[in-house]
């Protein structure tokens, strides 16, 4: 059985792990790939896929973190999987954005886009917001959910989310833009009326 | 000075404020005066704000947010079967 308690007394062993980090991990996992049950498989690989890895942790990162960034290895695992199962189809309308003379040139989907009608950037710090944001954030349907999710939650580069969605760095921006488009759409529809509700 | 072009494609790879600094000004200035692209890229560049200052607080954020979304009972009692019996093959092993 590895035993790090030896180099480094304030790390936990893998028998308390579900009790301390199940929860984190999981609401990590449910808030990118929206399924509680493939969710929480997600929570399991990590805790195993931990142990064997356990050797290799040097206690230089929170153990929580450590875990964490095993998980964020299965849930790009897992979006990969599930677009093997179901390919990315391309929509007509952005087939047609795409092929678009000004998008060709200058790589703007829209020189009009929809103005924000409060500043987002000022709400930062005000707790209401961000539950809204996670609220639009589930709301992003696949491929545009998982585009967002890899390239702007995840933090990937366009070649790596390419890769996994095996699309073309031409429609990841279209996707992209279209889950801006969506969440500000959104975001600002509730967070408008949020007195009136 | 970019062109829109330059200007989209450099926020396409990456989070604007990861540029290097210079860059990142020509940018700000690009999409401040552009009467063509800068309302476009000013919403991804805030776009990306929004995103960068959620994945620095997401712990936070999810745990207000999200307070009933944990393990359930079931999950928990299997995960932590599992890594019993996975700890106990590492030591048979
Ligand atoms: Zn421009």
């Amino acid at each position: 059985m590895p035993n790090v308690e030896k180099e480094n007394s304030n790390i936990k062993q893998p028998s308390e792990w579900v009790d301390l980090y199940g929860d984190y991990l999981y609401r990590y996992a449910l808030s990118r790939l929206k399924n509680p049950e493939v969710a929480a498989d997600c929570v399991q690989d990590t805790f195993l896929a931990g142990i064997k890895a356990l050797d290799k942790f040097d206690g230089r990162l929170d153990i929580k973190f450590w875990l964490r960034g095993i998980m964020r290895n299965k849930i790009v695992d897992q979006i990969r999987k599930s677009i093997k199962s179901q390919t990315v189809d391309i929509s007509q309308e952005d087939e047609a954005l795409m092929e678009s003379m000004w998008f060709k040139y200058s790589g703007i989907a829209t020189t009009n886009p929809d103005p924000w009608e409060f500043n987002p950037r000022k709400q930062f710090d005000n707790k209401e917001f961000w539950a809204v944001f996670i609220e639009c954030v589930d709301h992003l349907k696949n491929p545009i959910k998982q585009a967002f999710v890899l390239k702007m939650l995840e933090d990937k580069t366009t070649e790596e989310v390419c890769k996994v969605m095996d699309i073309t760095p031409n429609y990841l921006w279209v996707l992209i833009h279209r889950a801006r488009e969506q969440l500000k759409g959104i975001l600002k529809e509730k967070w408008l009326n949020r007195d009136s509700v | 000075m970019f062109t829109c072009k330059q200007v989209s494609k450099s926020l396409q790879q990456k989070d604007y404020k990861k540029l290097p600094l210079v860059k990142r000004m020509f940018l700000q200035l690009h999409v401040k005066l552009c009467v063509f692209c800068g309302k476009f890229n000013r919403q991804v560049m805030e776009n990306q704000d929004i995103c960068c200052h959620y994945r620095k607080h997401e712990e936070e954020i999810l745990e207000y947010t999200h307070p009933d979304s944990v393990l359930n009972d079931e999950h928990k009692t299997i995960i932590k079967e599992e890594i019993a019996k996975n700890l106990k093959s590492d030591l048979e092993g």
